[in-house]
């Protein structure tokens, strides 16, 4: 490649001002291991075939329309739901009021592993993570005064996709809106649920036949429906950096074009409906270009499978600020980061976009921080006058290389996929949970040593955390949903019911289309759990088996005296007692939070614990039966989703039943300050929260065991 | 638990717990068992000799395959088939990795999902690290716990990659070695050693679109195998497939199992393994106990270090290198 005519004069410049230091140290290896110069010039956009496109037009990389903002600002829309579905209502109301333009419906997860309230797997997580819908009788309340025909409604639903989205239509046909009215979308993205997101039901294949299900009906009976949100989002949040971020979310993609494809439809009926979803972190040009060189991306895969339609190559995505990137330490900091993060999404150019509030990293969003969030993007919208202009940074020199540099990278990995015979087979193979895990161990190896700054975590803290409010849901919420299903089951015709559940099992067996039968049985009055069931007889219930890396964390952090003191400590530990410290890492409930498990578990086995990692979704019970069979010292609980007020003290109780009241019990995540008091009472020892140094939460469970066994 | 000494007293809790079947006192004895204290192992060692009665019931089975093969798939569901017949079922993992400065990941558990809350079923994964004659001891008498406990299938999980598989043959009654279909040519590095040791090769995975292959497969490795490990008077041993996913072929596999176990004992032949195995397992103590013994000496430490230098230079012969050094023997006894 050609280089400037003035670079070795600049370089001469550069050396002088560096005053010794070598120019190789103001170079940047990013986390997707691309280079970055401390500057570009128009030669370095030599050989990028995308340069000088506009927008609205193949490959349709400075945005999939041609006005983009200058006409139409993208949509504001907050993902949001808890407690009830009346709660939730009076919320997504009073949001709408004060300047949202579409909805995001965040589900419980009882409700997202198609579980009913009433269940005696989910004690823990009715209301407690999103809203708690059991039948359409909910969802009617969910949606009450909400004109379905013209607000465009948002579902973040997977496993349970079939029961929720024939409640929506059901909900709507009962509002008198008919099902080509609908527009929205539903995120029925199963692929990502085994990667990372956790809330999957049925086995892989049986989950692909549902996605297929869903985009053919709707293909033929909702044609402004969104049938797939093919997210990325997720990918990032457990790890990834933004070149996996995207060669995954569009490996999934094409994996869901085949599917279709597949199940007898054609190219142009569906491909326009499918959307997707990306995540958007603090490296600021970085994510503005990674939206670029999606769209970029999209449009080729697309082209290969010949649609006449040009709708069809086109990405439209919504994106979400990373939650990720917010921090419990110094809460306030987080509208400054997400302010960032909204502005790369806008410069992007996305189509729809979810601001995170600051208390993300504590609860669910008050009232308070939920304004805060929003209010950001509307300050973006009406005063940073940005969206004058359509892809404003197109042109940057830098930002046009960095495009091409993930659109390169990223199509290394999606060719690696092809290899394996597409991503669900690759995921199979186990190959992408293995990067993004090792990406994550990496990152946090990074940040608990420094390396990577967070400016209130590990640099610049604070002596005293101020507190913050926090939103709780209350343990009736669960009662309450019990009390509705009761009368629910009371009045409706049970005979009818369990005729339309049988179909749905029958269809399940032999073949036909699951939702036009899941929509007759929601009609009836069926609920979320019973539909699943009905599913579950023919499909099996699945559970993802887990593999675990060790030695990155280790070997990132590098040859350092933290370690190697943890580690003589442990060793120290096993030549005393004749074992090393053991340590089961669990998660109960319906809570799929698997990042922090996984990081903690790699890691401790780094650092010289012997750590036995449980399946997820346990039981109190089958948690503790595990602990006492391994004979374990300590039970790490792992929890992220608001169940632990619930879990931590049934775990205790089962323990002390089974002759276990020696196993310590502590816990990490997402602790709002206000629970540790009661934790701490009921026989908790330690309590780890977002942003612990592993080396520090290590140090302390250690002496925790060397006064209880080597007094 | 004191790292002391543990008392008479302690040791007959123990017994107690363990024979009336208390899981939490069978867990915690094998944490005796696995142990690096003195102490500990000396109160194992106590606790065994008095079980050793109530031992020898169960039908012991080992698994082998090369990583991925769906060796815990397998335990997961052939496990659950046991219970569901009413079976007590108990599993044990050994995996002598080779030792690291860290710990280990124990995640077996996450594979045998279902099993693992069964309250017919007892699985303990054991770190692994240490030395296979160490990992093989630990796993023996694991199993005799496991039998006096009233578990009556005692099934062991090992990897087959490495020398635990030959251990684990010489501690069952059926050898049991997985396989999948197309993985690579003929028997997908399995060791020759390995396949002698076989009582039945199941091709797994024989579910969806790879049911063709895996009949393939078969009738492709059961020449090789044969070759191998030729019909004995009481026993052909067979090549299956079968599903550890869908659960097609596994009451198959269970009868094969019961079958060679009924020839066996009409033959005497189950009582003789048994007994063989118990003499190879002493004699394997002794060689190891021997060598630990030899090789932990002051003296013998010291000089084996010149002695290696002098015949590196060529100025001693191996012959009488090893003659020096073993004459130390002599000194140690005395
Ligand atoms: C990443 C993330 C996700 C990812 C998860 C990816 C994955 N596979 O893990 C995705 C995008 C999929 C996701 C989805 C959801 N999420 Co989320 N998510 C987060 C987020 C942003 C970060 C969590 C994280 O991984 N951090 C990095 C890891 C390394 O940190 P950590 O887990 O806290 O662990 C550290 C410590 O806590 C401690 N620790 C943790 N566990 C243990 C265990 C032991 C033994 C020890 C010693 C220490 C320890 O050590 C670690 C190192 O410091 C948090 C908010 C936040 N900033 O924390 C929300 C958050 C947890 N999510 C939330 C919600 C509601 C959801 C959903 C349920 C939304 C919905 N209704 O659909 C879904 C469903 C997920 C599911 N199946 O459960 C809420 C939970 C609300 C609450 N508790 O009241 C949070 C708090 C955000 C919010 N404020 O709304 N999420
Ligand atoms: N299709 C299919 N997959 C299987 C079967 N048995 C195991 N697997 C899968 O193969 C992978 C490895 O299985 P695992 O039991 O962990 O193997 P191990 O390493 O031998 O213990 C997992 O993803 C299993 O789900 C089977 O019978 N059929
Ligand atoms: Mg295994």
């Amino acid at each position: 490649m050609a280089e400037h005519k003035d670079m070795n004069k600049w370089r001469e410049l550069a050396i002088k001002e560096l005053k010794g230091k070598p120019l190789d140290t103001i170079f940047w290896q990013t986390p997707e291991g691309i280079t970055v110069k401390p500057i570009y010039t128009w030669e370095d956009l030599e050989g990028l075939d995308f340069i000088n496109t506009l927008s609205g037009m193949a490959p349709y990389l400075r945005g999939p329309t041609a006005t983009m903002y200058t006409n139409q600002p993208w949509t504001i829309r907050q993902y949001a739901g808890f407690a009830t579905a009346k709660e939730s209502n009076e919320f997504y109301r009073k949001s709408l009021a004060a300047g949202q333009t579409g909805l995001s419906v965040a589900f419980d997860l009882a409700t997202h592993r198609g579980y009913d309230s009433d269940h005696p797997r989910v004690a823990g997580d009715v209301g407690k993570a999103g809203v708690a819908i059991d039948s359409v009788e909910d969802m009617k309340i969910l949606f009450d005064q909400i004109p379905l025909d013209k607000v465009s409604v948002s579902m973040t639903m997977n496993g349970a996709v079939l029961p929720i989205l024939a409640g929506y239509i059901v909900a709507a046909e009962e509002q008198g809106v008919k099902q080509e009215q609908l527009s929205g979308t539903i995120q029925n993205d199963i692929l990502k649920e085994f990667l990372t997101r956790n809330t999957y039901i049925y086995p892989p294949r049986p989950s692909m036949r549902i996605v297929s299900d869903v985009i053919s009906y709707c293909s033929k009976h909702m044609p402004k429906y969104n049938t797939v949100s093919i997210s990325g989002y997720h990918i990032m949040e457990a790890g990834a950096n933004s070149v996996i971020e995207v060669a995954f979310t569009l490996a999934d993609g094409k994996e869901y074009i085949r599917a279709a494809l597949d199940a007898g439809l054609k190219i142009d009926d569906f491909a326009p409906r499918l959307s997707f979803f990306f995540g958007v972190g603090m490296n600021f040009f970085m994510e503005i270009a990674k939206l670029r060189a999606a769209r970029y991306l999209w449009h080729k895969i697309v082209s290969e499978f010949n649609p006449q339609n040009p709708r069809s190559t086109v990405l439209r995505t919504h994106v979400q600020t990373s939650g990720w990137s917010l921090t419990e330490q110094d809460p306030y900091n987080n509208i400054i980061r997400t302010t960032i993060e909204a502005l790369a999404a806008v410069l992007g150019g996305t189509q729809s976009l979810h601001t995170n509030s600051f208390d993300e990293a504590i609860s669910l969003p008050t009232p308070f921080s939920a304004r805060i969030a929003r209010n950001t993007q509307l300050i973006i919208r009406e005063e940073s006058q940005v969206c004058h202009v359509v892809d404003p940074l197109g042109g940057s020199y830098y930002v046009e290389a960095l495009t091409g540099a993930i659109i390169r990278e990223a199509q290394k990995i999606m060719d690696e996929i092809e290899s394996l015979g597409g991503m669900a087979r690759a995921i199979e193979t186990g190959m992408p949970k293995m990067l993004i895990e090792e990406s994550a161990a990496r990152r946090q190896a990074r940040i608990d040593q420094g390396k990577d700054i967070i400016v209130g975590v590990n640099k610049y803290q604070i002596e005293e955390e101020v507190p913050v409010q926090v939103l709780e849901v209350p343990s009736t919420v669960r009662e309450e949903q019990i009390a509705r299903l009761k009368e629910l089951k009371a009045k409706r015709d049970n005979e009818a019911v369990k005729r339309a559940l049988e179909k749905i099992t029958e269809v399940a067996e032999k073949g036909g289309n699951l939702l036009e039968v899941t929509i007759e049985a929601i009609r009836l009055r069926a609920t979320v759990g019973e539909v699943s069931e009905a599913m579950e007889k023919v499909f099996g219930r699945y559970v993802a088996p887990q593999k675990l890396i060790t030695g990155v964390y280790a070997s990132e952090y590098g040859e350092n005296g933290v370690i190697e003191n943890i580690r003589q400590r442990t060793e120290a530990f096993k030549n005393k007692t004749g074992r090393r410290p053991r340590i089961l890492i669990t998660k109960m409930g319906q809570d799929g939070h698997d990042r922090g498990m996984k990081v903690v578990a790699s890691a401790y086995a780094d650092l010289g614990f012997d750590v036995d990692l449980s399946p997820m979704f346990q039981t109190p019970e089958e948690a503790a039966k595990m602990a006492v069979e391994n004979d374990v010292h300590v039970v790490g609980v792992s929890s992220l989703a608001a169940g632990h007020k619930v879990l931590v003290p049934m775990l205790i109780e089962e323990l002390k039943k089974m002759g276990g009241e020696d196993i310590i019990v502590i816990v990490g995540g997402i602790i709002p300050p206000p629970d540790y008091e009661f934790l701490y009472a009921h026989g908790v020892k330690g309590i780890y929260g977002p942003g612990t140094p592993i080396t520090e939460s290590a140090t302390q469970v250690l002496k925790l065991l060397e006064e209880k066994y080597i007094p | 638990m004191s790292i002391d000494q543990i008392s008479e007293k302690q040791i007959k809790e123990y017994i107690d717990g363990i024979l009336s079947g208390d899981r939490r006192i069978l867990a915690k004895s094998i944490t005796l068992i696995e142990s690096t204290l003195k102490a500990h192992q000396e109160a194992a060692r106590k606790i065994l000799d008095r079980i050793l009665p109530f031992t020898g019931k169960a039908v012991r089975l080992g698994i082998t395959g090369l990583p991925g093969a769906g060796k815990s798939t397998f335990i997961e569901s052939f496990g659950k088939m046991l219970t569901a017949r009413g079976h007590r079922v108990a599993v044990l993992a050994v995996d002598p990795s080779s030792p690291r400065t860290g710990g280990s990941i124990m995640a077996d558990k996450t594979r045998m999902e279902k099993l693992a809350v069964d309250p017919n079923a007892f699985i303990r994964p054991s770190a692994s690290g240490g030395t296979l004659g160490g990992v093989a001891r630990k796993t023996r008498e694991t199993m005799l716990i496991c039998e006096a406990a009233g578990f009556d299938w005692i099934i062991v999980e090992t990897v087959g990659v490495g020398q635990s598989e030959v251990t684990v043959a010489t501690m069952v009654d059926f050898f049991l070695v997985l396989m999948i279909a197309g993985a690579g040519d003929e028997l997908q590095g399995i060791k020759k050693g390995v396949l002698e040791l076989a009582d039945a090769l199941a091709i797994n995975k024989a579910d969806g679109d790879n049911i063709e292959r895996a009949k393939a497969a078969r009738q492709q490795y059961e020449i090789a195998f044969h070759l191998i490990n030729p019909p004995t008077r009481i026993w052909t041993p067979p090549v299956l497939t079968c599903s550890a996913l869908t659960m097609e072929g596994l009451d198959r596999i269970l009868d094969v199992i019961l079958t060679h176990r009924r020839k066996m004992t009409e033959h005497g032949e189950l009582e003789r393994k048994r007994k063989a195995q118990n003499l190879e397992w002493f004699w394997s103590l002794v060689r190891e106990g021997l060598e630990l013994w030899f090789f932990q000496d002051e003296e013998v430490k010291k000089n084996l270090m010149s002695l290696i230098k002098d015949i590196e230079e060529g100025t001693v012969s191996p012959t009488s290198a090893a003659e020096h050094i073993l004459s130390r023997l002599r000194h140690i006894s005395s």
